[in-house]
């Protein structure tokens, strides 16, 4: 009798085990099948609009041959800009959390902060550039761009750069301590040193995370149909142009907007890779 | 103990608690350690041998919650309280890790780091000055052709010399070591204990070691602790031939810990 | 050599270090405050950018009070603003995307960590990492040009008629076929979470000690027993943390969304009916808006978001502080 019923139980216990994993498989094929869709219409629509001419013309307006030269340009200089204004900032507040304020009150506070501000709406961000820069200055221009981007870049180089000093051992820091160097240099020379391939990765995130930015760009830089380096005034960049383009009714606006979004993908697929070879040559 | 007498102590410890937040580590140790002699200092893990040796420098320092109360001094002068700077106190007390600790730089500005901390010199100088610290660290001959690699690329043993000649090279009075053989292999280890006979000729040496040999060996004096008290201080010989207390003496002959 | 000189005359040494700790501590003063600064600077961006919405958003908070969130009349030429409809778009489209994501997240991330062969769990895991990586904006054009049009000419109509005579999703699920609306910016955005969740909660999974899944397979525990009573409870904390984040990125998510869900300002039954929500109003009307209540109305309808973001966003972070401790005090 007990075997029987024991026997019941174990079936449907396996009868229960195949669902679930059954179940599980579906629903990775499900995602994975969408995602695949996704980088195949990229990649097909995308490089079918890509030729040179994208990278030496302008943009066009709506019925002519262009390129995104400007856009590009624009979002280059940029997401330089927010890059070397933000990463040192990152950097320094990466270090208070990790090294100074490691048991302080404080940087529980700094760090909830930065991890919401690391999520935040990025429209948002936008909103906050277009209240202090843009409505104070009475125009938008690159230089609200480029502060916009560079309060994205902040949060991610914070979060990277503690992480990777938490991973230092503290046998490093002691050894350090005790040949009398004092916090500064053991952080200086030392630790950075032993964190830097993880620190250089979150800049490279922070590059890929703001290379396809929108929503801030928007309110803050508007966009140029023209070559302009001037960062004063409005100029292009690739996401708003893509998002231009392709709200526009316009067949080849549409390609140029398939290029650019295929640009800004591999940008950041590369960027991410190296960020990833990185990070694994560290761990070796 | 009449010859413990005639000895300068270059460190005194007296009356020395320490705590780590309520829990007392070190009970009311005092112990002399003797210019230019070595002292080891053994017992079971977790007897406050190693949180010892981490007051005479103040590492401890470095976390919260952790406080030392009683009386260290350095030639006389408090090192505990006061003004008592700590890299300048660490600059004369250097001390050597359990397990090797390489800064990630080359075998070269492992040993430069330190140096340049307190002098700026030109380069002909701290190349002399970085050959002594690896030649009486016993390393120059087995790294002399390498000196731009990194000093992570060095055998277990090898980094352990090259942190001793990092920590010779700054020039300290006195020179602790935390376990310094215990991740290393016999023959590194020998290696190391020989570099301690030599050191001692111009350093003071302090030693913890859970390795009983290793401290008869190397060492003049011998400390024996247990849960953080200091049970009996003598020389060594005395203390593995002839301890007066009942509890160094089990320890000793391996009844237990 | 040069040792002799100095056991001989110890005390120069001692000069130079003395005046060499001095110098350095002033450097290690500086140092320190400049890091204390940047710290400083992470906690006034958050409460400039709170000031800032709601030093923009005064004159239309002033202006309709309550009323803004009451109202969904949305009218730039009469100047009356209400973002009831924005509000509820922004709800809408996120639970929806997370009613998709969060299952299929949860199984990819199962899949990932007990049923896929070894060798292709690097693989997958890093191509969905990457996917996470990829700007919203993509999967916002690929739902106007590719999904959009394939579904109000393939699945729409077809939906349509054969929900039509069931009560509720009958109603859910009427109206002319668009393609674009609130149905498909909701896909979309369950699109561009999944890569997201699934990550995470493959990283909040793998928190789980080995030998606690071990011995409950010691046991004769099957795959779906163990998961079920071993990993979900365990990381329980950090995977509600982990849809929590993404329920975040989905709320505030622009892109994604503005092109495919219609932009109007009318709460309707249907879900295939177009929709707005408060990002892709703002992306769609900020530049192009006219007058000061205008402007000041949108600011709102983003403080109304950062507010929104803000509670989920700090609920969060307190489910994945939990879970932290507790895989930490299980390693100590």
């Amino acid at each position: 009798m007990t075997i029987a019923i024991n026997k019941r139980i174990y079936h449907g216990r396996k009868r229960a085990n195949g669902v679930f994993l059954t179940l599980s498989t579906l629903a990775a094929g499900f995602g994975l099948v969408w995602l695949a869709l996704i980088l195949y219409s990229l990649f097909y629509n995308g490089f079918s609009g890509l030729s040179l001419k994208v990278f030496t013309e302008m943009t066009p307006p709506p019925g002519q041959d262009g390129g995104l030269a400007n856009a590009i340009f624009g979002s280059v200089v940029m997401s330089l800009l927010a890059v070397f204004a933000g990463t040192p900032i990152g950097i320094m507040a990466g270090t208070y959390l990790a090294e100074y304020g490691r048991y302080s009150w404080l940087s529980d506070t700094v760090r909830f902060i930065n991890d919401i501000l690391l999520s935040a709406p990025s429209i948002l961000i936008g909103l906050f550039i277009y209240v202090i820069v843009v409505a104070t200055t009475h125009t938008f221009s690159g230089w609200a761009g480029a502060a916009a981007l560079t309060v994205i870049v902040i949060p991610v180089v914070v979060r990277t750069t503690e992480n990777m000093l938490l991973l230092v051992p503290n046998g490093l820091r002691e050894a350090a301590a005790a040949m009398g160097a004092p916090r500064a240099t053991v952080i200086q020379s030392v630790t950075w040193r032993a964190a830097r391939a993880g620190m250089v990765t979150g800049v490279l995130l922070a590059i890929a995370r703001i290379s396809g930015e929108t929503a801030p760009l928007l309110l803050t830089v508007l966009s140029n149909q023209f070559w302009s380096t001037h960062l004063g005034g409005p100029i292009a960049s690739l996401p708003v142009m893509i998002f231009n383009f392709a709200m526009s009714p316009y067949e080849d606006w549409h390609k140029l907007a398939w290029a650019g979004a295929l640009l800004i993908t591999i940008a950041v697929l590369t960027l991410s890779i190296i960020a990833r070879i990185l990070e694994s040559s560290r761990k070796n | 103990m009449d010859a413990v007498v005639t000895e300068k102590a270059k460190l005194s410890v007296k009356n020395l608690n320490f705590f780590y937040g309520s829990f007392q580590g070190l009970k009311n140790v005092s112990v002399p350690l003797y210019d230019r002699k070595v002292t080891a200092f053994i017992g079971p893990s977790g007897c406050g041998k190693s949180t010892l040796l981490r007051v005479l420098n103040r590492i401890y320092m470095l976390y919260p919650n952790q406080r030392a109360e009683g009386e260290v001094t350095l030639d006389g002068e408090d090192i505990l309280h006061g003004k008592q700077d700590l890299n300048l106190l660490r600059a004369r007390v250097g001390m050597v890790f359990q397990k090797p600790t390489p800064f990630p730089m080359t075998i070269y500005d492992n040993i430069a780091f330190g140096i340049k901390l307190y002098e700026r010199l030109p380069r002909s100088e701290l190349d002399g000055r970085v050959e002594d610290a690896l030649q009486r660290a016993a390393l120059w001959g087995e790294v002399k052709d390498k000196l731009k690699e990194s000093g992570l690329s060095l055998s277990g043993g090898q980094q352990q010399r090259l942190c001793i000649a990092r920590t010779v090279a700054t020039r300290p009075e006195v020179i602790l070591f935390d376990e310094p053989c215990s991740a290393l292999d016999p023959i590194s280890t020998a290696k190391i204990e020989e570099l301690i006979d030599e050191l001692v000729k111009d350093y003071t040496i302090v030693i913890v070691t859970h390795n009983m040999q290793q401290a008869s060996r190397t060492s003049d004096y011998t400390a024996f602790m247990y849960l953080g008290e200091l049970i009996e201080f003598g020389d060594t010989e005395k203390i593995f031939t002839a301890p007066t207390n009942k509890k160094t003496e089990q320890y000793i002959t391996g009844r237990f810990g | 050599m040069a040792d002799v000189a100095y056991e001989s005359n110890p005390m120069t040494v001692s000069d130079t270090k003395i005046a060499a700790v001095k110098r350095s501590g002033a450097g290690d003063t500086r140092f320190r405050a400049l890091t204390v600064a940047a710290a400083a600077i992470v906690v006034l961006l958050f409460l400039g950018m709170m000031a800032a919405l709601t030093e923009g958003a005064w004159l239309s908070i002033r202006t309709f009070g309550a009323s803004f969130l009451t109202s969904q009349k949305w009218n730039p030429v009469t100047e009356q603003f209400g973002a009831l409809a924005a509000v509820y778009g922004t709800v809408v489209t996120s639970v929806l995307a997370m009613l998709l994501a969060v299952p299929v997240g949860i199984g990819i991330a199962i899949f990932l960590t007990e049923i896929c062969p070894r060798t292709l769990r690097r693989p997958i895991g890093i191509a969905i990492e990457l996917l996470a990586g990829i700007p919203s904006i993509v999967y916002g054009i690929w739902g106007l040009f590719v999904f959009a049009p394939y579904f109000q000419e393939h699945v729409q109509p077809w939906l349509v008629d054969a929900v039509a005579d069931i009560p509720v999703l009958g109603t859910i699920f009427e109206g002319p076929p668009y393609g674009i609306g609130v149905f498909t910016a909701s896909f979309i955005l369950s699109i561009m979470i999944l890569p997201f969740i699934s990550a995470v909660t493959r990283d909040v999974f793998e928190t789980v000690p080995a030998t606690l899944k071990e011995s409950a397979y010691a046991l004769g525990c099957t795959t779906s027993e163990v998961v079920g009573s071993v990993v979900l409870p365990f990381s329980r904390a950090g995977v509600v943390g982990g849809a929590m984040l993404a329920l975040g990125r989905a709320l505030g998510e622009t892109m994604a969304v503005t092109f495919v869900i219609g932009n109007s300002h009318r709460i309707h039954a249907s879900l295939f009916a177009p929709g707005t929500t408060i990002s892709a109003t703002v992306a769609n009307e900020f530049t192009e808006a006219v007058g000061d209540i205008y402007h000041s109305s949108l600011i709102e309808a983003g403080l109304i978001l950062f507010f929104i973001s803000f509670v989920v966003l700090a609920a969060a972070q307190i489910m994945l502080r939990i879970l932290h401790k507790r895989a930490g005090g299980v390693a100590a």
